[in-house]
């Protein structure tokens, strides 16, 4: 057996790195309290990759599969760098003692930031195995070639790599000294037989049969089930509490009381619904919770009118009383992420001799980060707990927290047995931390031509990456002094002004906030992109022109998608008549992924709605590993960027959350759909992008400039609606 | 309290006689494949079939299924393991994202598939239209659905 791996701990165990995650220790301790942020190395256990002694291929997956199939991409690299094919690699879901450990998965980095190591392992195995290879077959290492599964002379005698390995094991390390071996990923020469195919999302089977793939699906002999109680939100106290009508409930168990945590465990889920709806509790807030706060909150003309906002993200020779072209205000309203899985765990806790004191399953985009959490929930050493990652109905952002983990931990706890927790979809919707609402204004000036002089855009959002109750507060408070990286997304332009200014302020709202997909980057755009069709319109110009011309060529990997996006568009003609329109929009997302999207619509008097009718969409994705899954990535953020522009709007009054449901939170239907027209832009020379958020940043005003060129009406806040339609 | 469920006859332990026929197949006969999403019959995710109709598990006591034929997501397959047509289409268009609403889905368009053997988009949009997916996987699902009907009409 060969295996790949940066140190020897792993050689213990076979697997198993046990507690012995040594590089990371002092940075772990240092982050306790935050997501996992460690991104891989050459030499980093994430690049796991191991021959079999029958030649077979197994690497762990670093990935949480979440629906963005991030795995399957990097086992085509593996498969590509082997010289396999992708369903020959035995892939194994590692727990948290198995490997030190990953960053979180967020950000849509899988690809980006694990794509390199993964190869560079694979790629060093097989080097090894070729020197292996040479001395079997007594031919000089640069001539024994490639072959399927092991490698050949000129004259086509053939080994395994079956033939090259044994039971005994063996650790290969990445050499830093030696000659980097040829990454055949990113060899843009090479025929590639993996890399670059649309290879079906490994696992496939299991989601259309009804495997047992999900947290709440794994059985367990006599669990029980429970629940807690959630507040509106988060730093929100008990007032009252009622639990006197808990004890009749048939199959009732236990009460569990510690502060204000109150959870129930019961024999069956019904019989915790019953017990959950004795629970008569009132909540003291903090602050009021109601949508006018809100709008008060983010009111960005209300905060520009007293000076600087708070962080300024770019300035050159900025000039407050520029004749301003445009000056528009534009708004943002809350959305949630509304998984389709509700969220769930299971603890157990073990006696005394066994290898792990506390065992949690559950799907979390940071499992590193819940095993720390537990810890420090339940007083336990980091190595007695273990999380067991499952695979998650739906992340976009809202998975990294130690929540359903902490009740069912603390249920289980109390009951001494094991305890499964699966949210309801009203808890859902009350505590999934929220995208948050912000506002916008937005003004430019043009010179007789029509190109750009002044750019001046303030913005006040919610905290996102920093929001309260994300972290504590004596961290929270030094976090602060800088830049929330969730609010600064998507804020600086791609267009070229000498004056320029662009400002923002991140507050707190009266919900509990967080990461949803593109964290600014769809609402920043949304009003960039809609401004400068505006001012297009006004000048009497075409907006893609326009757009391209004020890139100044900065932007080349944009432009093309842009004239992409057009010629593509125009493959379909828009319907003649009244209430048609199409409209364009186009951004780049962390700097890396760039998009454009062509929006279709029909505003319909008769029935007054929006429909959009088509949509295409020109991604550029650096190198395109699986283009189907790529373009289903892309046509996932398109249906978001629907329900952002036309449907999804979070609602709260009365000092509670009103959302609670799917008839009363409204996401894109099958009748909703457009037809779509999809260009996957592949640079094999140049590292994958991430495709996971990107076009849902340039979906929402493509819409909005569509409902523009249809009715003439400028939407100004999302979600829009007919009635604003005037 | 008996029911068949899959072909197979499953006695229901009296504690689980008061629970959603949901509950029932996932914690109680072992069969997660069916999934709980909203809890009130507006997502589909739970869609199972009671004596050929489809129907949302989370909002039906055990109770009143009683002794009838119950078809889930894990009956689909026949007994060698190959897949029903709509399964098949469904791995041919890579359909599933995160997969969580994709049982009730493949149980939704086989209902559409009994009645209307070959449905065109405005049957598919009115017979889908109760089944939601956060991921969007809207349009492969509408063309696995015209995938099926076409393997279905060959085997018929």
């Amino acid at each position: 057996m060969v295996q790949l791996n940066r140190r020897k701990f792993l050689f213990a165990t076979g697997w198993v790195a046990g507690g012995a995650t040594l590089l990371y220790t002092l940075r772990n301790h240092a982050l306790a309290v935050a997501p996992t942020i460690i991104i891989p190395d050459e030499e980093s256990g994430a690049a796991w990759v191991q021959i079999q002694p029958d030649g077979s291929c197994r690497m762990f997956f670093p990935r949480i599969d979440m629906g963005q199939n991030a795995n399957t991409g990097l086992a085509q690299i593996v498969a590509e760098e082997l010289n396999l094919k992708v369903e020959e690699i035995d892939a194994v879901a590692p727990n948290t003692s198995d490997v030190p450990p990953l960053a979180v998965t967020a950000g849509s980095m899988s690809l980006t930031a694990f794509s390199r190591p993964i190869a560079t392992a694979a790629a060093t195995l097989r080097e090894h195995l070729r020197e292996r290879a040479a001395l079997k077959l007594s031919q000089p290492i640069a001539a024994t070639l490639d072959e399927v599964g092991g490698f050949r002379t000129a004259n086509n005698r053939r080994v395994h790599y079956a033939d090259l390995v044994d039971a005994a094991t063996t650790l290969v390390e990445f050499d830093e000294s030696k000659p980097a071996p040829t990454l055949y990923t990113f060899d843009s020469k090479r025929t590639k037989r993996q890399v670059g195919h649309s290879v079906k999302p490994l696992g496939i089977r299991e989601l259309v049969t009804g495997a047992p793939v999900y947290t709440a699906d794994i059985p367990f002999d006599g669990v029980l089930f429970g629940r807690a109680v959630l507040p509106p939100v988060r730093n929100a106290s008990i007032a009252s509490l009622n639990t006197s009508g808990v004890s009749a409930v048939k199959g009732f168990i236990k009460l569990v009381q510690e502060g204000d945590f109150v959870g129930v465990v019961c024999k069956t889920p019904s019989a915790v619904d019953a017990a959950m709806a004795q629970i008569d509790v009132t909540w003291h807030l903090q602050e009021p919770l109601n949508q006018n706060e809100i709008d008060r909150l983010v009111d960005v003309d209300a905060k520009m009118a007293e000076g600087d906002l708070e962080h300024i993200l770019q300035d050159q020779a900025h000039r407050i009383d520029a004749d301003w072209a445009i000056d528009l205000r534009f708004d943002v309203q809350v959305q949630t992420h509304a998984a389709q899985e509700p969220r769930a765990a299971v603890a157990r806790f073990n006696d005394k001799g066994a290898k792990h004191k506390l065992e949690i399953w559950t799907g979390n985009q940071d499992p590193w980060g819940m095993k720390r959490f537990a810890a420090m929930d339940t007083g336990l050493a980091e190595d007695e707990v273990v999380i067991y990652p499952q695979r998650l109905g739906g992340g976009f952002g809202g998975r990294e927290h130690y929540e359903v983990e902490r009740d069912a931990v603390r249920l289980a706890r109390a009951v001494k047995q094991t305890v499964k927790v699966q949210w309801t979809r009203k808890d859902e919707f009350t505590a999934s931390r929220s995208r948050p609402a912000s506002a916008h204004r937005l003004r430019i000036a043009a010179d007789e031509a029509g190109n750009l002089t002044d750019w001046w855009h303030g913005y006040v959002s919610g905290h996102v990456v920093l929001a309260r109750e994300r972290l504590p507060s004596w961290l929270l408070s030094v976090a602060r002094l800088g830049e929330d990286m969730g609010v600064v997304k998507g804020g600086v332009s791609p267009y070229n002004a000498p004056h320029q200014r662009v400002e923002c302020s991140d507050v707190d709202l009266p919900i509990d906030l967080g990461v949803w997909r593109s964290l600014n980057g769809a609402p920043a755009i949304f009003a960039i992109e809609s401004a400068m069709d505006e001012l297009a319109i006004q000048q009497r110009l075409d907006p893609v022109d326009f757009k391209i011309k004020q890139m100044a060529e900065a932007h080349p990997r944009l432009q093309h998608c842009l004239e992409r996006v057009r010629s593509i568009s125009a493959k379909q003609a828009l319907p003649l008549g009244e209430g048609y329109g199409r409209g364009f929009a186009s951004g780049i997302y962390e700097g890396r992924c760039f998009v454009a999207i062509s929006a279709d619509v029909y505003v319909d008097p008769e029935t007054e709605q929006i429909k959009v009718l088509h949509m295409c969409c020109a991604q550029d994705v650096g190198m395109a590993v699986n283009p189907g899954q790529l373009r289903a990535q892309i046509e996932s953020n398109l249906v978001w960027s629907i329900g952002m522009a036309l449907f999804e709007r979070f609602e709260v009054a009365d000092n509670d959350i009103q959302s609670s449901n799917f008839d009363n939170y409204a996401i894109v239907r099958m009748s909703d759909m457009p037809s779509l027209d999809i260009e996957v832009i592949d640079r094999s020379e140049i590292a994958p992008t991430g495709a996971g958020e990107t076009a849902l940043i340039a979906g929402p005003p493509a819409i909005a400039n569509a409902i523009r060129n249809a009715s003439g009406f400028r939407p100004l806040s999302l979600p829009i609606s007919f009635s604003d339609i005037r | 309290m008996k029911l068949t469920v899959n072909g197979v006859e499953c006695q229901v332990a009296s504690d689980w006689e008061n629970e959603n026929l949901l509950m029932v197949l996932r914690e109680h006969l072992g069969l997660p494949g069916t999934r709980f999403s909203c809890g009130i019959g507006q997502c589909g995710a739970c869609v199972v079939h009671v004596d050929g109709a489809p129907i949302s598990s989370c909002l039906i006591p055990v109770a009143d299924v009683a002794g009838k034929n119950i078809l889930t997501i894990e009956g689909l397959a026949d007994e060698n393991g190959t897949l029903h047509p709509l399964q098949q289409a469904w791995i041919d268009e890579s359909v599933p994202q995160c997969g969580y609403c994709q049982s009730g889905q493949i149980m939704q368009a086989l209902a559409l598939l009994k009645e209307t053997p070959d449905p065109d988009d405005s049957d598919i949009n009115r017979a889908m239209n109760g089944n939601l997916c956060r991921c969007g996987t809207y349009d492969r699902i509408k063309k696995s659905i015209k995938r099926a009907a076409v393997v279905m009409q060959v085997l018929d």
